[in-house]
């Protein structure tokens, strides 16, 4: 169940939606308008917003600035086997911004959606690393 | 469970500040000094300073990490007038002014990096919470 919103911007809503779902395994809760979508994965509801003029997240700001994708502000998602997931990735041809790193509590990667926003893929090695775990 | 988010911060003090003392977070650790964790509810986040090393290292090209973009974490608020009023009392940045969507009316809000915040006051029958199942959608 989804508790926890952030938003991401998309170029192209389409594309994103096939990524997140076919790549991440994301469910898409609603796609109610050509540019907004809402996804999620556990507790984490996702919402994608290309930039338009149709009010609410992809709205441009009041100096005419347009909202757009990238920087490295990302969500992390937990999975199983990142060295798997990481080969269908590459063969799928997503960009992967650096090759695995492997730290104190777990390794992990940033990858690229479609618009270039990053997702950062974490495998814990220790308990403690799990995300969310210390809560249950 | 829980969701976990990561910032770019260029200070992890001054941002565990903000977000413990405006926003409602929780300190769930600072184990280092580039580093801290601390949470909203179900909503992690990771505070992480560019470093040479973990979260906030640079990549393999040499290319920084830095705060900034447009991505940003959503927080349902009840009076989005009210803590309008009070981030521009206490001097805090807004991107933009507040604007109506289908299921609310919202605002950015700045950290002291310029990492973006959602305020968010849902006010139509459109909203959908997080956590609300999918027949809501058929409002």
């Amino acid at each position: 169940m989804a508790t926890v919103q952030v938003r991401y911007i998309v170029n192209d809503v389409d594309p994103a939606v096939a990524f997140y779902t076919g790549q991440l395994g994301f469910k898409l809760e609603m796609r109610p308008a050509p540019p907004f979508a809402m996804l999620s994965r556990g507790d984490l509801r996702l919402v994608l917003s290309q930039p338009s003029g149709m009010g609410g997240g992809g709205q441009s700001m009041p100096d005419g600035t347009k909202p757009q994708p990238g920087g490295w502000n990302r969500f992390a998602i937990e999975v199983a086997d990142l060295e798997a997931l990481v080969t269908t990735l590459k063969k799928a041809g997503a960009h992967l911004r650096s090759d695995i790193i492997t730290g104190v509590g777990g390794k992990q990667v940033i990858v690229d959606d479609p618009s270039g926003n990053p997702v950062e893929l974490f495998q814990p090695i220790t308990a403690e690393a799990r995300l969310g775990g210390r809560s249950g | 469970m829980a969701a976990c988010f990561r910032y770019i911060v260029n200070d992890v003090t001054a941002a565990i500040d903000f977000y413990t003392q405006h926003l409602g977070f929780k300190l769930e650790m600072r184990p280092a000094r580039a580093f801290a964790e601390i949470s909203r509810g179900d909503m992690h986040l990771y505070l992480s300073e560019p470093a040479r090393m973990g979260g906030g290292a640079p990549m393999p090209s040499g290319e920084a990490q830095k705060p900034g973009g447009w991505n940003r974490i959503h927080i349902v608020v009840d009076d989005l007038d009210a803590m309008i009023a009070k981030f521009k009392a206490a001097g805090g940045h807004f991107r933009n002014e507040a604007v109506q969507g289908t299921g609310g009316k919202q605002i950015l809000l700045e950290d002291p990096s310029g990492n973006l915040i959602e305020l968010f006051q849902p006010n139509t029958p459109d909203y959908r919470p997080p956590g609300s199942g999918s027949q809501a959608a058929q409002r």
